[in-house]
């Protein structure tokens, strides 16, 4: 029957588990024995890999997941959210905080952290499986080593638009323009960034006429270093193909909507992370 | 005063129902919602293009909803309305996702709580003869996601949609194949359907009598023909007249926001009364569906339930007849040219005041944005579990002291707690946003 696995989630949007159920055979090969969403079981047993979704957010969040870790024999944070803390960060600036503490004052329900910590912050992780979320190949690939699965290096280069001599003078925001359908986002001065993050998606978004905002985190050469060392090298790309002013792109990729991918492994991490375990 | 905490799995986030009793008195029942979001919150300071690619993040669930309805919203405060052809691709996205949901919800969530399969942990834990079940379920579960995929370009988290339209039209080939694959795939998610009902038939003798099938208001933005798109939320009075409709923007006119203490989902009142939403609500207010086998069961459905219908456990039922709504609904969009535009009008900016309407797996799901300089300063989000609140607390209620007497606990009271639950189909992190 395989071998056992659970999955538990923490505070996050169960978007990780809904791509994990189109993942095909995944629960013929393996035994699961614990999922809330799908699944009935009041206890959390000893099994050899436990997935973790979301992040730790809640006094429930770090309980259940240090019980859960100490069943396990490895511990796979999934998505962004149990890799880096993921969308809850953008709670993470004071006077959001202070919304926060006002607004959601309550009684006899698990009380919130000071912050959404990710994982690694509290049990130690053998891999990371990243993505927002993580599609259905690439968790058969963790899960089963998939033989033949291969991943590109970045989006960029599973994306596959043409790029062209075309230099743009400034970015398109997302809202501007019509979007044409073969050429290279960031020649038509879109802020793509599927040239640094890290492939293995198939690049559905770029693909869709939409920028990659990074949801795989950086490329392995990336993942040691600061996201300082990442955001420079979207800079050396823009300024290879573009003629968009730095500060321009500075702005872009320091904005809430990257923010939540960009900065991932290295800033939110109580020690760097190992790149051979990101997934 | 003794409490009775019940935990609550095969739905979707973290929550817990609890019941205070005195002797066979029940004080109180109560939907606690045990983990927050916090999105109205999150996105503030976001400048307002990016919202459509945040708040999909609220839910992987109802992603879709959240992705359109913030466009909507955004679309609603520049004042602009998008080409057909980009509403079009928009609704199909909507029906993927409801494709997906009603399949999870039925298959993955409501199976195991039937008759005869009492105690089974899970869908893929049922006896050998029903073990084909699972797999048939997940396939049609996966039509909805490849959907959400061709028409929403990402799998979960679609981006598709942006202000003023969509990025870009739809690969005809990749059409073909996913239209023929619903067309392929309708008489298995029939015959799971059939499958459904049958089985939904050995709780005969529970349906509309567990004492809180009593009528309430009924919330849903639909019309005949529709595709979950949302224009105006329409109201059936608890007599089954249709009471009124109204836009998004006047929301605060009927329905009002009701604190919780021990939760963190608030739930909303309709002119001070409870109120209902999601598939049975949706069913109420359509005379038919607009496709035929979706309504041939809708007819079945009122022959065997009356219409309009109340009892609880029929919002399951109401989720099959959905389920092949949805798919022969996508069938015909997909024979539109949705590789031709225009798929998007110019925007100059956006500023001010917008609402966007959509009619979410739940019911209409209501985005509220205000825009200073391109910046979000506020952000209000109507989530439909939130109008389900004090609905599922009532039938809590009427469970706990169906099973609750003066000397003793039936503790099939957990099993009523679970099904009345997930009759409505709760969204924990939709509804903390």
């Amino acid at each position: 029957m395989g071998e056992r696995f659970a999955v538990l989630q923490l505070t996050g949007c169960s978007g990780c588990e809904v791509s994990m159920l189109n993942a095909e055979n995944w629960l013929h090969e393996n035994q699961l024995v614990y999922m809330p969403l799908i699944l009935s079981a009041e206890d959390i047993p000893e099994v050899n890999t436990l997935l973790v979704t979301g992040g730790v957010y809640t006094e429930d969040d770090l309980y259940r997941l240090r019980l859960a870790a100490r069943r396990a024999r490895q511990v796979v944070p999934v998505g962004t959210c149990a890799v880096s803390g993921g969308v809850a960060n953008l709670g993470h600036r004071d006077a959001v905080r202070q919304v926060f503490f006002d607004r959601m004052e309550r009684r006899h329900v698990p009380r919130l952290l000071p912050r959404c910590r990710p994982v690694d912050a509290v049990v130690p992780v053998s891999r990371y499986l990243t993505g927002c979320p993580p599609t259905p190949e690439l968790y058969m690939a963790l899960l089963f080593d998939t033989p033949g699965f291969e991943a590109a290096r970045t989006v960029c280069i599973e994306c596959g638009r043409r790029k062209t001599r075309d230099r743009p003078q400034r970015l398109i925001g997302f809202h501007g323009g019509e979007v044409d359908p073969e050429m290279c986002l960031i020649n038509q001065g879109y802020l793509c960034i599927g040239s640094s993050t890290r492939g293995g998606c198939r690049a559905p978004c770029p693909r869709a006429g939409h920028p990659c905002v990074g949801c795989r985190g950086p490329s392995t050469g990336f993942i040691e270093r600061s996201s300082e060392e990442w955001l420079e090298s979207i800079q050396r790309v823009f300024r290879r193909m573009t003629d968009i002013p730095p500060e321009e792109i500075d702005r872009g990729i320091r904005s809430p909507q990257f923010a939540l991918f960009l900065f991932q492994f290295a800033d939110y991490a109580e020690a760097p992370r190992d790149k051979d375990k990101v997934f | 005063m003794p409490t009775l905490t019940v935990p609550l799995s095969r739905i979707e986030g973290h929550a817990r129902a609890v019941i205070e009793f005195q002797g066979e008195r029940v004080i109180s029942a109560h939907f606690q919602a045990t983990e927050l979001r916090g999105f109205e919150m999150l996105v503030q300071g976001v400048p307002a293009e990016q919202v459509s690619v945040i708040v999909p993040r609220i839910c992987g669930v109802c992603s879709t909803a959240h992705h359109v309805a913030a466009v909507k919203a955004l679309e609603d405060a520049c004042g602009i309305a998008p080409p057909p052809r980009a509403i079009q691709i928009r609704e199909l996205m909507m029906l993927g996702q409801l494709i997906q949901n009603q399949a999870t919800s039925l298959f993955l969530f409501t199976m195991p709580d039937f008759p005869g399969r009492e105690g089974v942990p899970s869908l893929f834990h049922l006896d050998e003869h029903e073990a084909d079940i699972a797999p048939r379920a997940l396939a049609i579960r996966r039509l909805g996601t490849r959907l959400i995929t061709l028409a929403g370009g990402q799998f979960i988290h679609p981006v598709r949609a942006v202000v003023g339209g969509v990025t870009s039209g739809l690969d005809p080939q990749a059409m073909q194949t996913m239209r023929q694959e619903l067309e392929d795939s309708l008489a298995l998610a029939l015959e799971l359907v059939e499958l459904y009902w049958a089985m939904f038939a050995g709780l005969r003798e529970r349906i509309g009598t567990l004492g809180d099938d009593e009528p309430t208001y009924y919330l849903a933005s639909v019309h005949k023909g529709h595709a979950y798109y949302g224009d105006v939320v329409r109201v059936m009075a608890p007599d089954g007249s249709e009471q009124h409709s109204f836009a998004a923007s006047e929301y605060g006119e009927d329905l009002t926001l009701v604190p919780v203490e021990a939760s963190y989902c608030d739930g909303w009142l309709y002119r001070g009364q409870i109120l209902r939403a999601n598939s049975l609500a949706r069913l109420n207010l359509l005379p038919e569906m607009g496709t035929p086998r979706a309504d041939a069961l809708l007819r079945r459905f009122r022959e065997e339930w009356g219409y309009p219908a109340h009892a609880i456990l029929l919002f399951d039922l109401a989720r099959a007849i959905e389920l092949i709504y949805c798919m022969e609904r996508a069938m015909d969009l997909l024979e539109q040219e949705l590789w031709k535009g225009p798929f998007r009008v110019a925007c100059g900016g956006v500023e001010g005041e917008g609402y966007g309407l959509v009619e979410a797996p739940r019911g209409p799901l209501i985005h509220h944005y205000v825009i200073e300089g391109g910046i979000v300063r506020q952000a209000r989000f109507l989530v439909p579990t939130q109008y389900n609140l004090f609905a599922i607390e009532r039938a809590l209620e009427v469970a706990a002291r169906r099973y609750i007497s003066a000397t003793s606990i039936n503790m099939e009271l957990v099993r009523a707690a679970g099904r009345v639950v997930r009759a409505f189909d709760p969204c924990i992190a939709c509804a903390t946003h």
